[in-house]
């Protein structure tokens, strides 16, 4: 077939926002006067700022969140193009500096509503019970304030909202099953189960993922098509935009997209809202009752640094020192290996099975914790950035290597990085667009970390050559990005408290990756819409003292079952808890 | 009354039979003789009620490994894996019990193909519903929710009605039959309220299922059935890109199958000869793929190490056995006899 | 220059280059853009223009795109392409920096990209007076092949002050990855991986044992060497601290 039926696919030609080829959002958005005081400021809809803005919106508060990126329109402004996407990412400038330098951009950071769950590969593990007490167990890192069985609930909910496919058994950390069943295999995903049954390392194949595998709803099953960092244009990989967002839209949410936020409001000890630049950059305020920071862990901690006044002149929220410190990133790197059969790693999900066989601390080793190994699968441009490093490619040597892209298999290595004082991120003397200082990140890497990527390549090493790999690269890099302004119980040590309120400022909140104090060997988006919801409850159950200046209680809320987005009870299996 | 001479049976075995009976050893051959008397007869309630729940059973555990792969996702993909289990134990309970062949497995079996007809149209409605939708219709159609698979189901839903039709081989023979023919049978009250000549083509029809009259009907069913089953062999093997030469032959022979079938609604000649022969082609060809795809399930990464994974995205397992089955309801309506002009 | 027998790819066995032809690579036959009719809208309108519309140079001065063009015509040699499939890599190089879009971050130890590639191309020149006494774009192909060889092994012989602003081995992993940004962008460069291109609304359906879909090709390899003048078709690892110290810029997520 040359064409479609009836003829080349054409942009829709209603005027309504589209999600997805069937999903809209058709109520109209609510908007809410310049001058009134809502009572949560959500700044960044992102992972945690889209789970969250739901789950006001839903509980009946008058929420409005601020994006700096536009508000999607998945058929009209995303493309399946690798090179057309870079939209996507935070493409303002960052300064990054130290002796390992981490990446930013494309690499961890996304901006739109959605944000970083738009260009997330969609792996969706939980954290092991052991993550929360590294420092009982390990003697490495710092505990979280809460145990694994506080979020236990909320990764149970997430995982039915999003929806989560896999295995029905995931046998690692608290072994538990998935409501979705597991994604088929494609050429990466083969390769790493040969390599693995090989050598008797348990794989888990077709998931955990965020992408359906059935379709649910207004959202279709996933079509395989390999563009998943790219957006999902399908909708079937879930990003807040296409899970939370409408519901939270139509409940009465307001998002002001293309705003950047410059500034936190103080006065007399309390957040009173928010400055920011509207698209036409023009300064503007939003009073609210409540400010909750959801800007990820780069902009969470500039933006309160950069709202330093008297009173706060480290940046608010920083009486203890740690904030923007205890910045993590994970080591990702990646592992290529050649085969002789073609593998074309362009078709089906990046991210498909994993196996977490050597995340816990092993007495065996001579370092603590360990890492996870992942299938990725980058597309043309990726892979031969990737090549550069890998085999020092250049000129024919690298139009060689790229006209074999379809006979390598990459493999990534997710290796735990612990929380070290001196990788932090700061202001910078240069301005961005806004006149706002930019970030600076200075990132260093520490003995027990080069171990892991050492233990982690060559495990990863050793299962592509067992699956049969004629040559085996590898390229240095990293992945995801969290800390910055880490929980805590003790206000000397950290910024907020187990439920994101900060220590300093009783209606100042943070509720996004930055909070996390260790992040395992798993990928954080999970515990990132997890912690929202859990987050979303004490907001929720202490709204009120927090109103009106009382101290609010520190019990565990409890878990709202009945908060969720619609449409999402008796679909899928039953599974093992 | 003067009590009639029991009725001699005449016995014209069907074409195979025959060189079958000469190579048999004489107890075995009497075995057979018995049964195939008893299908001319109508008398074989019983054993299609096994076969049915062989039937229902496999395509019971193909739909509740296939709705897994589709995650449940909506409520309505529970009904079929429910409701076959249902018909499974109405089957197995009909060999034992009258009522249940009479009353519950035909209302099992009208509600697994009335399932299995929804069933259709959703998964219709399933591949309009995927990006593209009927704009990519070879493309959606391979990757969508397998369209004639609950027709399958349906047809499970079909041999258990007519299951219940039929009579148990413990029943009367015809020639003592005879005398009890002349009693008023007690017709439902809703039959009464219906026009009187579908009502009449109804019970004519039943009739004849209950003396074993119905081989144009079950070669309509094995026509069916064989397309049903080698469109589904046709899609999978076509996204398998036909890797290996013999997945083109469940395509090459469901259409002969569906000859023979279709031509046994007109001519016995065919139903006694070219349906038989393709058949068991058919039911040869489904053993074999059945072979063939356990052999690919063990080749795919992990083989029988992951087996759960495997079996679900591996070549599909009951798949095979559904064409087989398809094999053996020609071979059964091979050897039925004809409605009455 | 196209018409230099010595710049193309040889075939091993006869020892004979290689003529230019529309598609290099071992995908025969496979044109995504014969596809785009299956592509949504907004990703054809993308993909075409960028097929079709070539920016101008705007921000490099003319001799400054000469330079370019001579190195970039040594880090993604094209000769082995004919003139109507040939992609222009400068031309979109120079339109990111014109627009000053960057990837999200700087390097401390970098100046800006746009200071970076006028740096970076002065030096190159440097180099190749250093070495050869000739600017670069009158050096033959080896010639230049060994002033970028310096690079990628991060010892250049010349032109220390600029290497005091900025590291050799980030400029090196900077003019690549710009390079390969270009070039594997484009359906020309899909079309010679074989890479199925922009895939919505439809997907794909044959995910395992490298199958291609009904509209690809299966692959037909065949031997070739690059030309006996690059210094290219060898792997040497890059100079450099290596490891996490050196990673390309403009890097996308993976995981």
């Amino acid at each position: 077939m040359k064409k479609p039926l009836f003829g080349a696919f054409r942009e829709p030609e209603d005027k309504v926002h589209h999600l997805g080829p069937m999903q809209k959002i058709e109520t109209p958005m609510r908007r809410f006067d310049p001058d009134e005081e809502v009572d949560f400021c959500i700044v960044g809809v992102g992972s945690g700022g889209g789970v969250l803005l739901q789950r006001l919106a839903r509980a009946g508060f008058k929420v409005v969140g601020i994006e700096a990126g536009p508000f999607w329109d998945t058929e009209r402004d995303w493309v399946s193009d690798e090179a057309g996407s870079h939209q996507l990412y935070w493409n303002d400038l960052r300064i990054t500096g130290g002796s390992d330098p981490i990446t930013l951009g494309a690499n961890n950071s996304g901006k739109g509503v959605g944000g970083g769950s738009v260009h997330w590969a969609g792996f969706t593990p939980r954290f092991h019970p052991s993550d929360f007490r590294v420092y009982s167990e390990d003697g490495v890192g710092i505990d979280w304030p809460i145990s694994y069985e506080a979020l236990k609930p909320y990764y149970e909910l997430l995982e039915l909202e999003i929806p989560v496919a896999g295995p029905a058994y995931y046998p690692w950390g608290d072994p538990h099953g998935y409501p979705f069943g597991p994604h088929p295999p494609a050429g990466v995903p083969d390769v790493l189960s040969r390599g693995c049954s090989k050598l008797g390392i348990p794989v888990s194949s077709g998931g955990p993922v965020a992408i359906l595998e059935g379709s649910r709803n207004d959202r279709p099953h996933c079509i395989y098509r390999g563009f998943c960092l790219q957006g999902c244009k399908v909708g079937a990989k879930q990003s807040t935009l296409v899970s939370h967002v409408p519901d939270a839209i139509h409940h009465g949410a307001e998002i002001r997209a293309n705003c950047m936020v410059a500034r936190i409001n103080m006065k007399n000890g309390r957040t009173t809202g928010v400055t920011y630049f509207d698209p036409d950059k023009r300064e503007r305020e939003l009073r609210a009752k409540v400010v909750v920071v959801c800007g990820y862990a780069i902009e969470t901690p500039r933006l309160l640094l950069n709202s330093a006044c008297p009173g706060f002149e480290h940046g608010l929220a920083n009486s203890s020192g740690t904030l923007g410190r205890y910045l993590m990133v994970q080591i990702g790197n990646v592992v290529l290996g050649r085969f002789e059969d073609p593998i074309r790693m362009y078709k089906g999900p990046p991210a498909h099975s994993l196996t977490e066989e050597f995340y816990e601390t092993n007495p065996k080793n001579d370092f603590a914790r360990g890492f996870a190994i992942q299938t990725v699968a980058p597309l043309p441009i990726a892979f031969a950035k990737q090549m550069l490093m890998a085999k020092g490619a250049w000129g024919w040597g690298l139009r060689r290597v790229m006209m074999d892209y379809n006979h390598w298999a990459p493999l990534g290595v997710l290796g735990e990085i612990l929380p070290w004082e001196d990788n932090r991120v700061e202001l910078a003397e240069e301005k961005d667009q806004y006149g706002l200082p930019v970030a600076k990140i200075t990132f260093g890497l520490h003995d027990n970390d080069r171990k892991i990527a050492k233990a982690g390549v060559q495990k990863t090493t050793e299962i592509l050559d067992a699956a049969g790999a004629q040559e085996v690269v590898e390229e240095a890099r990293y992945a995801h990005l969290v800390g910055g302004a880490r929980m805590g119980n003790d206000p000397r040590t950290s910024v907020t408290n187990s439920f994101g309120l900060t220590h300093d400022i009783p209606n100042l909140f943070i509720c996004d990756g930055s909070l996390l104090p260790t992040q395992g060997s798993a990928n954080p988006g999970l515990t990132i819409q997890a912690l929202a919801a859990r987050n979303a409850d004490y907001m929720i159950s202490n709204a009120a003292d927090i109103f009106a200046g009382r101290s609010p209680s520190v019990e565990q809320p409890p878990v709202r079952k009945q908060l969720s987005p619609p449409g999402i009870k008796g679909k899928g299996t039953p599974r093992i808890r | 009354m003067k009590a009639k001479p029991p009725m001699r049976v005449v016995q014209t075995w069907p074409l195979p039979a025959k060189w079958l009976q000469r190579l048999l050893p004489a107890s075995l051959a009497q075995e057979e003789r018995t049964i195939i008397l008893h299908i001319r007869e109508g008398r074989f309630q019983r054993s299609l009620a096994v076969i049915t729940a062989c039937a229902s059973l496999l395509s019971g555990l193909e739909v509740a490994y296939e709705h897994y792969i589709g995650s449940y996702s909506q409520k309505i993909m529970y009904t079929p894996v429910i409701l076959c289990c249902g018909h499974i134990l109405s089957s197995i309970g009909a060999i034992f019990n009258r009522w249940i062949a009479r009353v519950l497995l035909p209302i099992m079996s009208l509600l697994l193909a009335l399932d299995g007809v929804v069933g259709f149209f959703l998964h219709i409605r399933g591949v309009q519903r995927k990006p593209g939708g009927c704009r990519l219709p070879i493309f959606n159609i391979v990757m969508g929710p397998p369209l004639f698979a609950p027709l399958l189901i349906a047809t499970s839903g079909f041999l258990g009605l007519i299951t219940s039709f039929l009579r148990s081989e413990n029943a009367l023979p015809p020639e003592l039959f005879e005398h009890v023919k002349g009693v008023r049978r007690r017709f439902p009250l809703w039959m009464d309220l219906m026009p009187k000549a579908p009502v009449r083509e109804l019970l004519s029809t039943e009739q004849d299922i209950r003396e074993g009259r119905f081989q144009g009907l079950m070669g309509g069913a094995t026509a069916l059935s064989a397309f049903f089953s080698g469109a589904e062999a046709l899609y999978s093997h076509y996204k398998n890109n036909f890797t290996y030469k013999i997945e083109w032959t469940p395509i090459l022979l469901s259409p002969l199958v569906m000859i023979a079938g279709i031509g046994a609604i007109w001519s016995r000649t065919i139903a006694r000869t070219l349906l038989p022969i393709t058949s068991m082609l058919a039911a040869i060809n489904g053993m074999l793929g059945l072979y063939y795809h356990l052999r690919g399930i063990s080749r795919r990464p992990g083989g029988f190490k992951k087996f759960l994974y495997n079996l679900l995205y591996g070549p599909p397992i009951f798949a095979p056995l559904l064409f087989a089955s398809t094999g053996f309801l020609g071979l059964l309506a091979s050897l039925l006899r004809r409605t009455r002009p | 220059m196209k018409h230099s027998t010595d710049r193309l790819p040889v075939d091993p066995h006869t020892g004979q280059p290689i003529p230019p032809r529309a598609q290099p690579g071992y995908y025969p036959g496979f044109h995504t853009l014969d596809q785009q009719a299956f592509w949504d809208e907004a990703t054809r309108k993308v993909v075409l223009d960028r097929v079709e519309h070539v920016p101008p140079i705007r921000f490099f001065t003319p001799e400054e795109a000469e330079l370019a063009k001579a190195i970039f015509d040594r880090l993604l040699p094209q000769d082995d392409r004919d003139e109507e499939h040939t992609i222009p890599i400068v031309n979109f190089v120079d339109e990111r920096l014109y627009h000053k879009r960057i990837d999200g971050y700087r390097y401390e130890s970098m100046p800006p990209d746009d200071e970076a590639y006028r740096l970076g191309l002065r030096a190159i020149d440097e180099i190749a007076q250093h070495l050869f006494q000739q600017p670069f774009v009158q050096l033959g192909p080896h010639e230049q092949d060994q002033v970028l060889l310096t690079l990628h092994s991060a010892e250049p012989p010349a032109a220390h002050e600029i290497w005091q602003k900025m590291q050799v081995h980030y400029f090196w992993l900077l003019i690549l990855q710009d390079a390969v940004g270009v070039y594997y962008a484009h359906p020309y460069a899909w079309d010679e991986i074989g890479f199925g291109g922009p895939a919505y609304p439809r997907g794909y359906m044959r995910l395992t044992g490298g199958a291609p879909e009904p509209w690809e090709v299966e692959e037909q390899r065949y031997e070739w060497q690059g030309p006996p003048t690059s210094l290219s078709d060898i792997y040497k690892q890059p100079g450099g601290p290596g490891g996490h110290g050196q990673q390309p810029p403009g890097q996308g997520g993976t995981h």
